[in-house]
């Protein structure tokens, strides 16, 4: 008697096939795909194996296959493939069918899968941000829009921070970075195989690893130009390092930017001396940071959007769950952009109902995290780091 | 016999500076008044209205024409006369090297040695020209109607197919009904455009389109009893419910097609141990009668479990064999032919040839049992070769997108019963590692064994036996030289088709019925005509026997490749020139050289030999080495060697053969006494994997080598100095370095003892 028993399940490779994979059953296991792959190791390449196991159903080893996690989605595969099986497409569904099961509550997983699940999640926030605007106009003597004597608009008036939108981002930041750690812990303890392994050879601590990955990875994002620079498909890929790169940079600034004002805004209140009053001057330092970097995050997207509809659509489909962090991050920029306009311009209506979108869509941003395809900015770190301490580059 | 003849030298393909006014007055001089016509042509290919206008005007009876190989332009070249060719392009001048072995650069007078290669093949030429007649016509009264035997789905096609073209068909059947194996199919795989889609089978209208055809007689519960004659004009006797029936038969289509392997071949894998354990075309019948319940299917496709288990079986059988003394001879079987016992040629082999149609229908029923259920059933392939011919990998393809089909490559080690389920273990998988499956089903190949392997199908009235030949050499498949002559049996008239010939899928049955009657057709006009089927198509001559001299040997009617001639009772040959296919390996037997062709004969070749000019110094002019060429292979070899500009000895001297099965002993005598110091024989690979395109005749040749060396050694010859050598046809790259070193061996062995005697 040997070994394992399989269990098939064919319901996880329908579940791959809803998020993306549809073309898995194509694959007929040439391994053009591991070759073709620029980043794949030599011992144990992906994606060939992974399309078995994809096309068998085993959901068991998808879950704890490090692999899907590093491959970068240049699509080098999907163009060679003699069988249009779209390898990348598969992998993409892979990860994004983990995200779906890999944390609680479940439901929002299922609810961040298909466009259907979509009015839920905008409901929730929805109707928070609702809740907060109705009590909040007891405070302006009923005014949905109120306007200061000089006509000029104080969101704050409505959406006054210290009770309102800190201590709600507060507990909805740490609590996705809680879920998102449980993910990022379920997701090591699943790659690490069964049994103690044994590390031969030069070792850092974890830490030095990260701090390689965090840099070698996130901030360069080197490997795009290895896929860049992968096998000729004959087929144009256009770069996707410099959108990439940007929008990664435009999200650092702006964490910076509000890390820097809750900051203030908060230690102010025990050190004077560094107080921050919001609304900033236009020409305050912070504010112009901010501004500089929702620029870059509308070209950063702007750029990505615009290869994602031009892509070639027979080998390289962009998903629900592509197009779903697209959105919400359109929807935060232009939103954003557009409340300022709207608070300089003294329109108020449209100035509070669009903050008040916009309140939503950061919201989304934020809770669903975990759950979506930014998510991958931190299981790809992990996964990237696990690898790391293995002895593996990628 | 050509007495008045017509010699024309082709100017634009003769150079190397050949004295072609010599060529053409040497050969005068020497054949004085055979040699009505001798002229020098600019280009032969524009003076063939000259030529038909000298045949008419001169009453040319045959006509030599000097130039390129006999192999280019022959179509233009169709006389009121028997023609012939000297190939003084190819293998003359191409293929001309100094006799110190440096590059001949074509000069204005060419050297000695060439200019005498060149009046060597004209001697010859005129010489074979001259011992060559016009055969009467062996054309023989046909009946126009095909025998086609089974009636399942190749019979069915190739009956249809040939009543649409006007041929009148007798359709046997042994079974109570026709259709055959496709009776208990659910569906087809693909049957034509665009290959993808499995496919309903239809074989009710097929069976409507043969049973309601007026021009197709059909008997079932029938067997055949005996096929007599030869194609044109055979009797068969049919076995039939309502006693013997004869008809008159012009050929036969052979669409018996295979009996499931024997259950036992598949017991290492499980079969019959567990009834979770099943065949695919017994799956196929559970599917059709929807009994199938399982929810996990495993098709096992790698058959290594049963394969290793019996070759193991058969390689001890083997030793013991070997090891056992030689049974005596029977006593009374010196005198007595052996009475016919049909072997029974049924192995595991089988099973493993029958790899492409299990690959298809695991392919096809995987997909059917998934789709019936919605994908509700999870179907493994396991298979170590999946072997989908041609066109039907679309078919491949879409099948494998069906969800519920699971496939890899695996080496199945084990099937086996545990509870209520069946486990196969797998190892060397695609995904990674060994693993176990837990399956409700196995299912496993279906051997199919042609139907020649078990029994005796045709029955023919030959000498050499009621089967095929040599069945058991191909594992009980009628050997057919698959390359170039698919369809083709050892038997003229008679044609495989369908998975008699090799396991094929329905849409490759199709095809294979329809070639096969295209090969009967064309073997009754043939016949009708008196000229051959293949590979010499069209030639009407055929042997003629000089009985007077006949000793009654018998090694004509059993050497015969084709079994094309019978004897009486004493052992006098009967021909039946219908079924010979001219390859002269009959007359290559004869002792006492009784048998002959019109325009190909013992004395031809020997005048031939005699031709050639053999100087007596062989330090100074060297050795002169015949070579034996057979004309379907090595002779192209030779051509092709030449255009390419390869080069060889220029002692040597070619004539083509038929066949080297052709070759009779005498010419090699004849060649030592002229003087000759070497014969080589270039022919077929001969084999399991032989070339010869008919079938036998190198490896006859090689047999007879021995004798050939027995007698030179009795001469005081040395024997070395005959060697037969195999060449492919597109080894033309290899064949200069198989004369040269035949050469040089021949130069180190010393002159001929008979030389200048």
């Amino acid at each position: 008697m040997a070994q394992c028993t399989l269990k098939p399940d064919l319901e996880f490779s329908r579940k791959l096939i809803a998020a993306g994979g549809e073309d898995l059953k194509k694959c007929y296991q040439c391994a053009t795909c591991a070759v073709a792959c620029p980043l794949a190791p030599a011992n144990a390449p992906y994606p060939r194996k992974e399309m078995v196991w994809a096309s068998w159903g085993l959901g068991d080893r998808l879950k704890s296959d490090v692999d899907i996690w590093l491959c970068h989605n240049c699509g080098n595969c999907s163009d060679l493939c003699p069988r249009g099986a779209n390898p990348a497409d598969v992998m993409s569904a892979a990860r994004n069918v983990v995200y779906q099961d890999l944390l609680e509550p479940k439901q929002i997983g299922t609810w961040m899968s298909k466009f259907s699940g979509l009015p839920f999640l905008f409901g929730i926030p929805a109707l928070l941000w609702l809740i907060v605007w109705w009590i909040r106009t007891s405070f302006t003597n009923g005014e949905w829009f109120p306007t200061r004597a000089d006509g000029s608009i104080v969101f704050g008036d409505i959406f006054y921070g210290d009770y309102t939108i800190d201590p709600i981002f507060m507990i909805t930041f740490f609590g996705a970075l809680f879920i998102i750690c449980r993910g990022a812990y379920k997701l090591w303890q699943s790659f690490k195989p069964e049994g103690t392994v044994a590390i031969v050879g030069e070792q850092k601590c974890w830490l030095c690893h990260l701090w390689d990955v965090l840099v070698e990875e996130v901030i360069l994002a080197s490997h795009f130009d290895e896929c860049q620079d992968g096998p000729k498909t004959g087929k144009g890929t256009p770069s996707r390092r410099v959108g990439h790169t940007i929008l990664v940079w435009a999200f650092c600034i702006l964490a910076f930017v509000t890390a820097v004002v809750a900051f203030g805004h908060w230690g102010g209140k025990i050190f004077p001396a560094i107080e921050i009053t919001t609304p900033l001057r236009p020409l305050h330092l912070i504010k112009l940071l901010a501004n500089f970097g929702a620029i870059l995050l509308v070209i950063g997207l702007g750029i990505l959007t615009v290869r994602r509809v031009l892509e070639n659509k027979t080998t390289h489909k962009s998903s629900y769950y592509d197009w779903y962090l697209l959105g919400i991050i359109w929807a935060i920029a232009l939103t954003g952009i557009l409340a300022q306009c709207f608070r300089l311009a003294e329109a108020a209506g449209c100035a509070f109902f669009i903050y008040y979108l916009h309140l939503v869509f950061v919201w989304m941003l934020f809770a669903y995290l975990p759950w979506s395809k930014l998510g991958h900015f931190v299981y790809r770190t992990v996964a990237l780091l696990y690898v790391r301490m293995y002895g593996r580059k990628s | 016999m050509a007495e008045k003849i017509g010699v024309y030298f082709d100017l634009a393909n003769i150079g190397g500076g050949l004295d072609v006014q010599s060529l053409a007055t040497e050969a005068t001089k020497k054949w004085g008044d055979f040699i009505a016509v001798s002229k020098l042509v600019p280009e032969l290919a524009l003076a063939v209205t000259d030529i038909e206008a000298d045949i008419a005007a001169q009453g040319l009876d045959g006509v030599l024409l000097c130039g390129a190989s006999p192999r280019f332009d022959n179509e233009l070249y169709r006389f009121k006369a028997q023609v012939e060719y000297v190939n003084l392009r190819e293998q003359c001048v191409l293929s001309y090297k100094n006799p110190d072995g440096s590059a001949y650069i074509p000069a204005e007078v060419a050297p000695a040695p060439l200019q005498q290669l060149a009046q060597d093949y004209v001697h010859m030429g005129v010489a074979k020209l001259q011992k060559s007649s016009v055969p009467d016509s062996a054309a023989i009264e046909i009946t126009r109607r095909i025998l086609v035997l089974g009636g399942g789905w190749t019979g069915l096609t190739a009956a249809y197919e040939a009543s649409s073209m006007g041929y009148e068909v007798v359709l046997v059947e042994k079974a109570e009904k026709l259709g055959g194996a496709v009776i208990n199919m659910p569906e087809a795989s693909p049957l034509g455009p665009t290959w993808e889609h499995k496919t309903a089978t239809n074989l009710q209208d097929k069976i409507a389109k043969v049973t309601g055809n007026a021009k197709i007689k059909v008997y079932l519960n029938a067997q055949m009893e005996h096929l007599t004659g030869q194609p044109g004009a055979y009797t068969a006797n049919i076995k039939t419910p309502d006693g013997t029936k004869t008809e008159a038969i012009g050929s036969v289509i052979l669409a018996t097609g295979w009996t499931a392997l024997d259950p036992k071949y598949l017991e290492p894998m499980g079969l019959g141990k567990s009834s979770k354990v099943v065949t695919l075309a017994e799956f196929g019948k559970m599917l059709l009668n929807d009994s199938v319940k399982a929810k996990r299917i495993a098709f096992v496709l790698d058959t290594t479990l049963a394969e290793e288990a019996f070759a193991k079986e058969a390689a001890a059988q083997e030793e013991a064999q070997a090891e056992a003394p030689e049974a005596p001879e029977a006593k009374d079987g010196e005198a007595e032919e052996k009475a016919f016992v049909k072997a029974d040629l049924e192995s595991f082999k089988h099973l493993k040839y029958s790899n492409v149609v299990n690959s298809v229908g695991m392919l096809r029923l995987a997909n059917s049992v998934c789709e019936k259920s919605h994908d509700g059933v999870q179907a493994f392939i396991l298979y170590k070769n999946m072997t989908v011919p041609g066109i039907l990998e679309r078919f491949y393809k879409r099948m494998q997108d069906r969800l519920g089909v699971m496939m890899t490559k695996a080496d199945v080690t084990n099937i086996q019963e545990v509870g209520d389920h069946m486990v196969v273990e797998c190892q060397n998988t695609l995904l990674g590692d060994d693993f176990d499956l837990e399956v409700d089903l196995v299912v496993l190949p279906t051997g199919l064994v042609p139907t020649t392997a078990k029994e005796v199908t045709v029955q023919f009235d030959y000498r050499q036996g009621p089967d095929f030949p040599d069945l058991e050499l191909f594992d009980g498949y009628a050997d057919s030289n698959y390359i170039c002559f698919p369809y083709e049996t050892r038997r003229t008239g008679v044609y495989a088709a369908g998975c008699v010939r090799q396991p094929l899928t329905l849409d490759a049955c199709e095809v294979d019925a329809k070639g096969a009657v295209l090969k009967a057709v064309q073997c009754l006009e043939a016949a009708n005509r008196g000229v051959a089927v293949h590979p010499r198509a069209l030639d009407n001559s055929y042997p003629v026997f000089n009985f007077v001299r006949c000793t009654q040997c018998k090694r004509c009617t059993e050497e015969c490749p084709f079994g094309a001639l019978d004897d009486d009772e004493k052992g006098t040959p009967k021909p039946n020139p219908a079924r010979c296919r001219r390859c002269g390996t009959c007359f290559g037997a004869c002792p006492e050289r009784v048998i002959s062709f019109a325009n190909y004969n013992i004395d031809q070749i020997g005048s031939m030999i005699r031709q050639v000019v053999v100087p007596a110094d062989f330090k100074h002019d060297g050795p002169r080495i015949l070579i034996l060429a057979c004309e379907n292979d090595a002779y192209p070899a030779l051509d092709m060697a030449g255009m390419r500009r390869k080069t060889w000895s220029p002692y040597c001297r070619i004539i083509p053969v038929r066949c080297l099965g052709s070759v009779n002993a005498i010419w090699i005598s004849d060649a030592m006494s002229k003087g000759f110091d070497g014969v080589m024989l270039l022919g077929c690979k001969y084999g399991d994997d032989y070339q010869c395109h008919f079938i036998k005749g190198s490896e006859i040749c090689n047999r007879r080598m021995q004798n050939i060396a027995e007698t030179l050694n009795r001469l005081g010859v040395q024997p070395e100095r005959v060697e037969q050598l195999e060449v492919a046809i597109d080894e033309y790259d290899k064949v200069p370095a198989m004369i040269d070193g035949f050469v040089a061996r021949i130069t180190a062995l010393g002159p001929n003892p008979f030389k200048g005697m």
